[in-house]
């Protein structure tokens, strides 16, 4: 072996292998365990100190919109920061399923922290009680923003302890789609609006022997919204004016025996269904009926299906279902008054421009919008969407709460696939959820 | 003497880019995570320090983190359990076909083997549970052509034991791979003269692979055996995306509800806590199987 006795060799070979081992330790595959989303540990770009775009001030805005709706929300920013002069808005998506964590880590180290950010409307209470949102009743009333201008459960949802602490984007619920071909060929002429309706419908478009099923009931996502819409529909909700999770109410266990029988006893769904397996047959025109978010539509119009949209029938006692939604939330340490101002600003603007939101197949939660013809001549799904905000709830205001019904969904689960006993299963999920409680201090 | 101590710097210099690797991605999570663990933190801002309070409440009954601890533990030691050993046989099997193969053909071979292990776990999980699906899936399209359970496909997500064969079964699509290809260097190693000797006294094939082949690779197999154990004990990518956990909880493991009690529950403390416990029964198991099976040569 050669004598390394120039320095220069040496140090060369050395800042090779460090690049090499810095590389090799950057790019570590985790074992055959990795997450899906594994390099997700910092924000797309850092650029976010604030400073002047020019002579704009720039506000850096956070969504975890990954996915085609992206798009949407671009041209919304585009089109404000193009007619504003005085403040331009950096947008910014991360992966939608790391989200929180990028949020979290971004709270928790007080670094690279946007200036306004997307955060669903059920997160809400759990970061507003540990005092990290900023209450927007300042910022709106500069701005000329009012709670009137939007739908109701949304902005009384985010009033907590009297404070406006997000306002909100759209509201999605849960709705019905079906396909028009398998409704025309069983010679069902509009889509139900009650159990015998859709009962009816649903066992005339069963047929086995083709494969095809008039409603293919789903085991895992998004239970977590059907169950709880089931238990709306009687009057009854998942936690109590305490805070305390009630998952084992007359209620629930009607709700979960009505789905059961789906599969068991009026056999318009396959037994043993996959994740994820109701929309496949939908997909393939073997599924009749789905009951899925308006965030589905890009799915169905890819594989050019006949499909109409309408609001979920109403089951039980009266109309209800359960939605999720985007809102606009300013983290607390958000001081600087100009930002402020440019957030109301552009928050303003989005109350009267959020058509190209509803493009993408949301329903917007600003009256105005909602009320413009723009609006209403935009396809069926975003006024179908729109007709079940009289009656949408949300998940129970309890920070943490996704933890208390951790247990639910499984035993849900559990009770689909294997025609189980509901109300022990209930009993169960009630016992884990108040253990999650007890955690939660 | 200056050429010892010079040669000692250089030895020392060379080993510094990957010290320097290891301390900040290795050691100092490590230590990070071992002090989070001793805290009650909500990951967002607000930890106090509570001493051995999380350890003690995974081993309290009827605490929230005990069941998560232990009902993850039991998802994970299954999966460890189940996919360990086929990891190890389909691998040591298919470097030994490779390897009887000629040596234009080899190479083509050894990569398609390989490209999974390159590819993402979303792009896995989307790809078998295209074949899993229970009414849709391509496995039980292909059972229903040959009339095997036709009147009730199989629940490959749905049901036990099928869940775990699905699981075991993906997992080694996806990464068996890399098990190929450190059995493929072991096998490489054996000197050929041994099997020369071995022919000449009349030993069959399966005689020079019980007697020469396998105890030749000893040592390699006992680094994949580790290598693959501590990999499985780390699984979350394919029960998280393909059956989340189901049915019920029979698939949940550990990575899942650590993940779940630091994000869903806001206590990264007791989180840490429990990957510290996981990442100690890890340990305990390598080294044993270790110990067991690797022998320095005399």
């Amino acid at each position: 072996m050669k004598r390394l006795n120039r320095f220069g060799f040496t140090a060369a070979i050395l800042v090779l292998m460090m690049s090499l081992v810095l590389a090799a330790c950057g790019g570590k595959k985790e074992s055959n365990g990795s997450s899906a989303s594994a390099s997700g540990s910092a924000p797309a770009s850092s650029d976010n100190s604030g400073g002047k775009s020019g002579s704009k001030t720039e506000l850096l805005f956070w969504t975890p919109f990954s996915g085609p709706d992206g798009s949407f929300m671009k041209s919304i920013v585009d089109n404000y920061n193009k007619q504003s002069d005085k403040y331009f808005v950096k947008y910014q998506i991360q992966p939608n399923g790391d989200y929180y964590k990028l949020l979290d880590n971004a709270f928790g180290t007080k670094k690279n922290m946007p200036d306004f950010m997307i955060m669903h409307l059920d997160s809400i209470p759990t970061y507003a009680k540990k005092d990290l949102l900023l209450p927007m009743d300042d910022l709106a009333a500069k701005a000329g923003i009012q709670k009137s201008d939007y739908v109701e459960a949304a902005v009384d949802y985010a009033n907590i302890d009297g404070k406006w602490m997000g306002i909100p984007l759209d509201i999605h619920p849960l709705i019905m789609y079906y396909n028009k071909d398998l409704f025309q060929a069983a010679g069902i002429t509009a889509p139900p609006t009650n159990k015998e309706e859709f009962l009816a419908a649903a066992k005339k478009l069963t047929d086995p022997s083709k494969g095809q099923w008039g409603y293919v009931m789903p085991t895992q996502w998004p239970q977590q919204f059907l169950f709880p819409s089931l238990v709306y529909q009687q009057g009854a909700d998942l936690a109590d004016a305490d805070g305390k999770p009630t998952l084992n109410t007359p209620a629930a266990v009607a709700a979960l025996e009505f789905e059961k029988s789906l599969i068991f006893e009026h056999k318009v769904s396959p037994q043993k269904v996959a994740q994820d397996g109701e929309v496949k047959l939908f997909l393939q025109g073997k599924n009749a009926i789905q009951f899925n978010g308006p965030w589905m539509k890009d799915q169905w119009d890819k594989a050019k299906l006949n499909y109409g949209v309408a609001p979920i029938p109403v089951f039980f006692d009266k109309p209800g279902v359960f939605a999720g939604s985007h809102n606009f939330v300013v983290p607390k340490s958000q001081t600087d008054p100009n930002k402020l101002d440019g957030i109301g600003d552009f928050l303003k603007y989005v109350a009267g421009h959020s058509i190209d939101w509803a493009k993408s197949g949301q329903a917007v939660a600003s009256k105005a919008v909602l009320n413009s013809e723009e609006f209403k001549a935009l396809n069926t799904q975003q006024t179908e969407v729109a007709k079940e905000f009289d009656y949408v709830h949300f998940a129970p205001p309890v920070p943490n709460w996704g933890s208390y019904v951790g247990e639910l969904w499984k035993q849900i689960n559990l009770v689909l696939l294997n025609d189980g006993d509901v109300k022990k299963a209930l009993d169960e999920a009630q016992a884990k959820a108040e253990q999650a409680a007890a955690a939660n201090k | 003497m200056k050429g010892s101590l010079r040669s000692r710097l250089t030895s020392s210099l060379f080993v510094l880019p990957y010290f320097l690797c290891f301390c900040v991605f290795l050691l100092y999570p490590l230590i990070s995570g071992i002090i989070l663990s001793l805290q009650n933190n909500d990951m967002l801002g607000t930890h106090e320090f509570v001493g051995l309070q999380n350890y003690v409440d995974i081993f309290t009954p009827g605490t929230y983190i005990h069941d998560a601890f232990f009902r993850g533990l039991w998802g994970t030691v299954k999966f460890v359990v189940y996919s360990v050993p086929f990891l190890i046989l389909v691998g040591l099997a298919l470097a030994l076909l490779v390897n009887s193969l000629n040596a234009r053909v080899r190479g083509v071979f050894r990569t398609i083997f390989f490209i999974p292990y390159a590819i993402s776990a979303t792009v896995m999980a989307t790809i078998w549970m295209r074949v899993f699906d229970t009414d849709s899936g391509f496995l039980n399209l292909m059972l229903d052509k040959l009339h095997i359970h036709h009147q009730q496909h199989i629940g490959w997500f749905t049901d036990t034991p099928w869940v775990w064969i699905a699981l075991v079964v993906s997992t080694i699509w996806w990464t068996i791979g890399f098990n190929m290809m450190l059995f493929i260097n072991g096998l490489n190693e054996v000197p050929e003269e041994l099997y020369e000797a071995a022919k000449l006294d009349g030993a069959n094939a399966w005689n020079r692979l019980t007697r020469i082949t396998l105890p030749s690779i000893k040592n390699v197999t006992a680094v994949v055996m580790v290598m693959t154990i501590i990999a499985s004990f780390n699984v979350f990518a394919q029960p998280n995306l393909m059956t989340r956990g189901g049915p019920g909880f029979e698939t949940t493991v550990m990575l899942m509800n650590v993940f779940d009690v630091a994000y869903g529950q806001h206590q990264g403390g007791a989180a840490s806590a429990m990957a510290i416990l996981l990442g100690l029964i890890m340990m305990i198991v390598s080294a044993a199987v270790y110990r067991l099976l690797f022998r320095k040569e005399a």
